[in-house]
């Protein structure tokens, strides 16, 4: 087994120990990262071999001082595109940052710093992080790892792709409204959905202000968590922010779930839901059974309206947000301009995509003179209404499973004309969003074509723990997932 | 639904191309009619949550960055400023 | 026809905290051009506004001083439109629920203290955009982003004033309450508080209001008058023309006097606003509001009415002294010492004022002390010292802190009242002036004063002016 396959606990324990060094694990993962570059296309700027082993070299020297380390410490970590790192291009995936070095490191990448981990480069993702297949990318398409004919979601599909592939060890991505969880499922890894208020959003470049969140993916539970430890917290720097307490998130590992009530709403079970899954997941809910968790059936019948209310809030909130990017202190500047008016449309217009134009003006609409009542303050309603509804359910379970998303992974360009299709991929996950709720997503087997399935399990704010001692529980259980992908 | 492409074009300072116009029309309706068929809601709703208070920020004085840091980032400067075409007017 | 002018008024107070409003970096005018920014307030993709505790404090603070009800929870919304000075496209501001509302202030009107209750429609609290230049000299225009970000306060009033006297009177009864609380510099050449303009005009005894025309860009209260006197003379001439007025916003010219069309109503931009979801509750709790409302000073204006009931001061010299919150207190404090009021009141306002603008000083960075003052206010009642004595005297004890007495002990300053002296002196100083007592002998009896300053001159101000006048008098008066 080469180094790059290993888990980031595995890894952590060898470098610990000596028996590997920094170094070793770096070029392991560079000499991968230069086998998927164009298999994959995940990364949009990949750190040379030469930054790679820099940054190794200096994690050896601390360990040979005896400095006391983290359990990050020369772990490769991929950080999607969207999350400000001081020096290094941060696009979004646009043209119109194609070239926007970042004068600043993100509060998450400041705390990773800290723990010495091996930054091998940014990820590529859906344009600004609105889309559901990472082929709304300005830079190039990201393929499915586990079926090079599929995408591998969105948006965080670079992420996702990088940790199933080998390319990183794991990797942060962002989630507004399944942008973790969709492509962990399809690329049959781990992914967490932090609750809301639980990392800092500083230094990631907003779509929706009140429903992203930054979170971690592995290939094994005690990845995500071992990432998970080191980015959560307050931050002074993000007045959203929630002072908690937060465990260790591995301590969980080995906790029996007996007795846990899983909820199980039917409303997620319907209509639309992809035969290959519902039976994954059904297998998931059994195996949890007889872990000694008890399915409890629920309702939560508001959530069939949560992607109106969640296109309506994410596109007002993404317009507003990224009026910023007008050609003037930084980001594509159209040339030979007449006037001012001219200088932002032309520089916005050129350096926007589609689907990003089209959720721009979705958001306008939605926020213009004589419809921001009907459409802004009853969508933001409907959050007050989805809120308290699972507020109310969960005095009657521990924690709800649904499917991830209703669908194994798209087929590359499967639905690039017709929007809507796409955004039914997430229809399982922005409930959670709506909510501000954390939620993991953990692989549950293959169907065909070696499409992978996951299944969602959402606690109350803050209820980290529960997810991972049941993700540890049914890991276990399950006898691990799929691990690197053979390419 | 019918969706004034113009007047969202010129308040969000976006120009769609006159081949895409029609497809983009027909996109955004869509998605306005999904999202349309929200449920009527009768109460009023606070955007306050007098149970999560905001913590607000001490006056203290943190550094600014540096001029050349900040302006390596803009597309045109002069005289360490940020240039845009002539403005003849404030028109806010 | 006869009309009747509305006036309204928003005015835009930059807040002297030591940071901005939403990031750490420094509060300052001036500087070179883009050194006090950062991510946040240059609006960089993934930044994140933390409000500053300070502005909200000071907003709250202004809010009680003008009576206002305070929201103490609340929240602040994002208003949008693209301009080069505004990084973010956006601008930080408050719209459905100000911090402060339903307010008044009584300002005064005329010089005998006569008040007018002018009603404030809200304070709310925002950003500032940065600034344009523009100059040939360079291809394009530039920004300056320094002032992004700087605190504001915006006080909006009723449309309860109907002249440009009334709208002076509420303006500078507004910055002297911002001076006394000492929430803002109130620099209007460093556009540390700027005012928009409402005006309509209705025809006399008419209760509908006229349209409203808005004029942006008036930079200073004179100005503010100009502008009022202008555009109610612009509106009486369409409508007497028999044209039609429109809702609409005009820019003030004050260096040509007129002002001219900015963008009518059908152009007015649609802010969109929404509530930042970058920033939750503001909630501010009851004991915070109540402590701020106790630590507020009492305010210039009633100070003003007070010091001229109760020292018998006109109003120019009461006002001067509750300009400054400091030089009340002062002055108060040196009238217990035993001072006369009108004496105290002139030195501070006269003396003491004038060196501290040509030192560069406040009041309390100075060793002056009421008991001090009061001394020399005293020793001059009571011709131990002359005026011009005094003079000396007090710039003396404001460098040292002396006693007016120790001064005028070392210095010799007491006055000369010996006859025989003076007389001596006044001898001098005729025999030296032949032709100003010819120009007596000639009927300008006026001359006298200056004889008795050349006296007081060669006293070196020791003498007593008094005397002086009367031993000038009997030499001159056989001449006559």
């Amino acid at each position: 087994m080469e180094l790059f396959e290993k888990t980031a606990q595995e890894l952590s324990l060898l470098m610990e120990k000596k028996e590997i060094k920094a170094e070793e694990l770096a070029l392991s993962v560079s000499k991968r990262m230069e086998q998927t570059k164009d298999i994959i296309n995940d990364y949009i700027t990949a750190n040379s071999e030469e930054e790679l082993l820099l940054q190794a070299r200096l994690v050896d020297e601390k360990r040979e001082r005896g400095e006391k380390l983290s359990p990050l410490s020369g772990i490769p970590v991929g950080i999607k595109d969207n999350i400000c790192q001081k020096g290094t291009v941060t696009s979004c995936a646009s043209k119109m940052l194609e070239n926007f070095v970042s004068p600043y490191d993100a509060t998450v990448i400041s705390k990773l710093r800290e723990n010495d981990v091996i930054f091998t480069g940014k990820l590529n993702m859906d344009e600004f992080a609105m889309g559901s297949t990472c082929e709304t990318s300005y830079f190039k398409k990201t393929k499915n790892p586990r079926n090079l004919e599929y995408c591998p979601g969105g948006s965080s599909g670079g992420s996702a792709a990088s940790v199933a592939a080998g390319s990183s060890v794991v990797a942060l991505g962002s989630d507004t409204g399944g942008s973790i969880r969709c492509p962990a499922a399809w690329t049959g890894i781990v992914g967490l959905k932090p609750t809301y208020g639980a990392v800092s959003r500083y230094g990631v470049v907003a779509f929706a202000s009140s429903l992203d969140q930054i979170g971690p993916f592995g290939r094994c539970v005690d990845d995500v968590a071992l990432l998970y430890n080191a980015i959560a917290g307050k931050d002074k720097m993000d007045a959203t922010s929630i002072n908690f307490n937060h465990p260790d998130y591995r301590s969980f590992k080995g906790q029996s779930i007996k007795g846990m009530k899983i909820g199980v709403p039917y409303e997620f079970f319907g209509e639309g839901l992809d035969e290959g899954v519902r039976s994954r997941i059904e297998d998931a809910k059994k195996l949890l059974t007889s872990l000694g968790a008890c399915p409890v059936p629920i309702s939560l019948p508001s959530c069939s309206y949560a992607l109106s209310a969640y296109y309506i809030i994410s596109s007002a909130e993404a317009s507003s947000n990224l009026s910023r990017f007008d050609g003037i202190r930084y980001g594509h500047r159209a040339e030979n301009t007449k006037d001012l008016t001219d200088l932002y449309v032309k520089s916005r217009s050129e350096g926007f995509g589609d689907e990003v134009k089209r959720r721009i003006m979705l958001g306008t609409f939605v926020l213009s003179a004589g419809f921001s009542d009907e459409y802004y303050s009853s969508a933001k309603k409907l959050q007050a209404v989805i809120k308290n509804e699972f507020k109310e359910v969960f005095n009657s379970c521990d924690l709800i499973l649904t499917p991830t998303s209703p669908f194994t992974a798209f087929k590359l360009g499967q639905n690039s004309k017709d929007p809507v299709a796409n955004y039914l991929a997430d229809v399982c996950t922005v409930p959670v969003n709506i909510a501000g709720l954390p939620a993991i997503s953990i692989p549950c087997g293959t169907v065909e074509n070696n499409l992978p399935v996951g299944f969602q399990l959402i606690a109350p704010s803050f209820g980290e723990d529960r997810l991972f001692k049941s993700a540890y529980a049914y890991e276990n259980a399950f006898g691990g997932f799929l691990g690197t992908a053979k390419l | 639904m019918k969706i004034d492409i113009d007047h969202l074009c010129k308040l969000s300072r976006l120009s769609i191309a006159e081949e895409k116009r029609e497809l983009f029309a027909k996109q955004m309706s869509d998605i306005v009619e999904m999202a349309s068929k929200l449920p009527p809601m009768k109460d009023d709703i606070s955007f306050l949550d007098e149970n999560n208070p905001m913590e607000l920020r001490e006056d203290v004085i943190m550094p600014s960055l540096q001029r050349d840091v900040l302006l390596s980032v803009a597309p045109d400067t002069q005289a360490g400023c940020v240039v845009v075409p002539k403005i003849i007017e404030r028109e806010e | 026809m006869e009309y009747t002018a509305t006036i309204g008024l928003e005015v835009h107070a930059e807040l002297n905290t030591k940071t901005k409003i939403y990031c750490g970096c420094r509060n300052v005018f001036g500087g070179e051009v883009n050194s006090h920014c950062c991510p946040i307030c240059m609006g960089l993709p993934g930044s994140l506004p933390t409000l500053n505790e300070k502005v909200v404090e000071y907003c709250i603070r202004m809010g009680h001083a003008l009576n206002c009800k305070i929201n103490r929870i609340t929240k602040q919304d994002r208003k949008h439109y693209f301009y080069p000075d505004l990084p973010k496209a956006y601008q930080i501001s408050q719209f459905d629920i100000p911090l402060c509302e339903n307010g008044y202030i009584d300002a005064i009107i005329d010089d005998k203290g006569s008040t007018k209750r002018i009603g404030v429609t809200r304070i709310h609290i925002e950003e500032d955009a940065g600034k344009l230049i523009h100059d040939d000299a360079f291809r394009g225009s530039l920004i300056d982003f320094n002032r992004c970000g700087v605190p504001l306060i915006e006080i909006v009033s009723e449309p309860d004033m109907h002249s440009s006297d009334e709208a002076k009177a509420y303006l500078e009864t507004l910055k002297q309450i911002l001076l006394y609380l000492g929430i803002s510099d109130c620099k209007m050449q460093e556009g540390s508080l700027r005012c928009d303009v409402n005006v309509s005009i209705s025809p006399k005894g008419s209760d509908k209001l006229g349209t409203r025309v808005e004029m942006k860009n008036v930079n200073s209260f004179s100005a503010a008058v100009r502008a009022i006197d202008y555009e109610i003379a612009r509106q009486k001439k369409v409508l007497e023309e028999g044209k039609q007025l429109h809702q609409e916003t005009r820019k003030w010219d004050d260096a040509n006097g007129c002002n001219i069309l900015l963008r009518s109503k059908e152009d007015a931009d649609d802010y969109r606003f929404f509530p930042e979801p970058d920033l939750i509750t503001i909630v501010v709790p009851e004991e915070k509001v109540k402590a701020i409302k106790d630590s507020l000073p009492e305010l210039p204006q009633k100070r003003t009415l007070r010091f001229m009931q109760d020292f018998s001061l006109p109003m120019f010299d009461a006002n001067l002294l509750t300009e400054n919150r400091d030089r009340g207190d002062f002055f108060e404090e040196t009238c217990k010492n035993g001072a006369n009021p009108k004496s105290a009141a002139n030195w501070l306002n006269g003396d003491v004022a004038r060196l501290l603008g040509e030192w560069n000083k406040e009041l309390s960075n100075t060793s002056l002390t009421p008991e001090n003052l009061a001394q020399m206010v005293k020793l001059i009642d009571k011709k131990v010292i002359s005026n011009t004595a005094g003079k000396q005297v007090i710039e003396e004890t404001m460098k040292t802190g002396k006693a007016p007495r120790q001064i005028i002990n070392e210095k010799g300053l007491a006055q000369l009242s010996d006859e025989s002296a003076l007389s001596d002196i006044a001898e001098k100083v005729l025999s030296a002036n032949p032709q100003v007592i010819e120009q007596y002998k000639n009927g300008k009896t006026n001359v006298v004063g200056f004889l008795v300053g050349q006296c007081m001159r060669e006293s070196k101000g020791k003498g007593n002016p008094e005397i002086l006048k009367n031993i000038i008098l009997s030499k001159l008066s056989p001449l006559s």
